[in-house]
């Protein structure tokens, strides 16, 4: 997952390369080694992104690592307690997948509030119709998903018997 | 009312003396009311055990086994006519609904003159034959008695036969010498699983009719072991039918009779208690099984509450315990049964076919019985089952018990608990590590909240 987040971000880095390259400090060469291209995605990467879409990727990366490990666990030592495989493997990508929903309603309207001049007429027309103005706010997207992810727990708790 | 009630005690009182385990009336079928004397030891002994003899000549017209549609005699016991036939109250098919009706039937055959083709018929309609040639008898030269018949050799002398599988009980052995004079042979059919040989003739025996030439070797049909002496038949009902082929065996000239074998000694025959064994058994007085109480429940710790035996229903995967008390009729009481030493009374757990098929082990004994039981697990298939004992073997009355239950399968609240299950403890880390994650990164995303706005606000 993470080398897919870095595949991400590496294909928003030319915009932003090309966007700070009269600026910006570190350039890269068109010979650059992989090394290099990776170590300036990084930077850009954490120089560039806020620290609470910083803190959600913390914890997406977390989550891999636990539902990775139940799943190689279930590979390894059988599914016994299946419903507890069930429950513990869900539990962590139905968290991955709320907080990857929050991370998208955070990004979005992050992008849309940064790029509201350019962008606004023809793209997020599509996107949002029913808050044209200003997208879900943060708050509300916060509020929606501890209240999915309670439910998320709810489920998983009881199921594990 | 009162002579209602004393009726009733009347009839308890009879059952009561009675020692057969199946009534005591006897019917004698006898040619001719004179050669009644002839066997007078063995009907003294009868009475002596608790029968009620009555005797009746083929002929008779009162001669009916059945009153008004039931049985009128619990046993009979038919002595080889002279005449032509058994009559018209006695003909094969009165003669097997009386075994239908549970009634016990003894049929002596004589060598002495040829068998009737009414008897021939009777003994075909339960897989027993005859020699082709009725008049014909068993000869041994090598086991006869050389007092008696030192020239015809047709006077058996036999040692009473162990049973032929070693899983069989025992009821006709015993020490001692039994003679039998002028042996009409019989042949058992092959696919029965109801008859079984009492005692058959030695290998060095064959049937031939004394008064014909020696027979080829080409019209021999049976010879040896082949050749059955005394044959029984249990039939499903467990009545039982026997066919001794020397009924001059019973008379009181050889009951007290002194044999000799070839160079063997002057010993007396022991005819008497082989006869005692043999109407023994066949009217009920041994070999006969008894189910008494059974009880199945839940395996627990201690004294179970009568509330909790023989449910009507259990759950898969319980451990449960199987009960059954069995007692055997050995002559004048019951008395605790005692499985042979190579087989086993057997418990069936099935639904269509057994899931389950366990030995029942002696657990305990009463006076009267043995109380045979096992423990096992209920397989893990929820359904219909029943508990079934299915015991029938040679010389014993059949017993076949069945008992439903259900069995059910787990309720919600019945299975393991997750943390119960060490294997689980892995994914319930990985669930509450989620939960305690999900609850830090809360925490911290609001405690970030208003560096990210002024991060904003500068923008």
């Amino acid at each position: 997952m993470p080398a897919k987040r870095h595949a991400a971000s590496s294909t928003a880095a030319p915009a932003s390369t090309t966007a700070s390259l009269s600026s910006g400090p570190a350039t890269l060469k068109s010979n650059s080694s992989v090394f290099d291209i990776a170590g300036h995605v990084w930077q850009q990467y954490t120089a560039n992104t806020p620290q609470r879409t910083l803190l959600l990727d913390a914890f997406m990366a977390f989550l891999v690592l636990v539902g990775g490990i139940q799943f190689v666990y279930c590979v390894l030592a059988g599914n016994y307690p299946f419903n507890a495989f069930l429950s513990g493997f869900s539990a962590a990508v139905g968290q991955f997948v709320l907080t990857a929903s929050l991370r998208m309603q955070i990004s979005d309207s992050g992008a849309t509030s940064s790029s509201k001049p350019s962008s606004k007429g023809k793209n997020a027309r599509f996107a949002d119709d029913e808050e044209v103005e200003e997208g879900i706010s943060h708050e509300r997207a916060f509020a929606d998903y501890i209240f999915g992810s309670l439910i998320l727990h709810f489920f998983c708790i009881n199921f594990i018997n | 009312m009162r002579w209602c009630l004393a009726l009733l005690i009347c009839a308890f009182v009879a059952t009561v003396n009675a020692l057969s385990s199946s009534g005591s009336r006897l019917l004698v079928v006898l040619d001719e009311t004179t050669e009644k004397s002839t066997y007078s030891t063995l009907w003294s002994d009868l009475e002596a055990r608790g029968y009620d003899l009555s005797f009746e000549s083929p002929k008779s017209d009162k001669l009916s086994l059945f009153e008004h549609g039931e049985r009128a005699y619990d046993h009979l016991l038919i002595l080889p006519p002279k005449s032509k036939g058994l009559g018209p109250s006695l003909t094969p098919k009165h003669i097997v609904d009386f075994l239908n009706k549970d009634g016990n039937i003894v049929l002596a055959l004589s060598g002495k003159s040829s068998t009737s083709s009414a008897v021939s018929s009777l003994l075909l309609e339960v897989d027993i034959h005859l020699a082709n040639d009725r008049s014909a008898v068993v000869i041994d030269h090598f086991n006869y008695d050389t007092i008696s018949a030192a020239e015809k050799h047709d006077v058996l002398l036999l040692q009473r036969s162990t049973p032929l599988r070693p899983d069989v009980k025992a009821f006709f052995d015993g020490e001692g010498v039994l003679a039998l004079p002028r042996v009409a042979p019989q042949t058992l059919g092959s696919d029965s699983q109801l008859l079984a040989p009492i005692l058959q003739a030695p290998a060095t025996a064959y049937a031939y009719n004394p008064k014909e030439e020696i027979p080829s070797p080409d019209d021999i049909e049976a010879t040896g072991s082949q050749l059955n002496i005394v044959s029984a038949l249990q039939a499903r009902n467990s009545a039982r039918f026997t066919v001794l082929g020397s009924v001059e065996a019973l008379e009181d000239k050889w009951f007290s009779a002194s044999v000799k074998a070839p160079n063997g000694k002057k010993v007396p025959t022991v005819n008497r208690e082989f006869a005692r064994q043999l109407t023994g058994w066949t009217f009920k007085e041994t070999g006969v099984v008894k189910v008494g109480k059974i009880e199945h429940h839940l395996a627990t710790e201690g004294e179970v509450a009568a509330e909790d035996l023989n449910p009507k229903i259990y759950r898969i995967k319980n451990e449960t315990v199987f009960r059954i008390e069995v007692s055997e009729y050995s002559f004048d009481k019951w008395v605790p049964f005692e499985v042979p030493a190579e087989d086993a009374l057997q418990l069936e757990f099935t639904m269509l076919s057994p899931f389950h098929r366990l030995a029942l082990q002696p657990i305990s004994r009463t006076e009267t019985s043995t109380v045979f039981g096992t423990q096992f697990v209920t397989p893990d298939q929820h359904g219909i089952f029943s508990f079934r004992v299915n015991y029938k073997r040679p010389f014993l009355t059949n017993i076949e018990e069945k008992h439903e239950v259900t069995v059910r399968h787990f309720a919600h609240d019945e299975y393991a608990r997750s943390w119960a299950i060490s294997g689980g403890w892995v994914w319930i880390a990985g669930l509450w590590a989620v939960i305690g994650g999900f609850l830090a990164f809360v925490i911290v995303w609001l405690y970030s909240a208003p560096t990210v706005n002024k991060v904003k606000k500068t923008q």
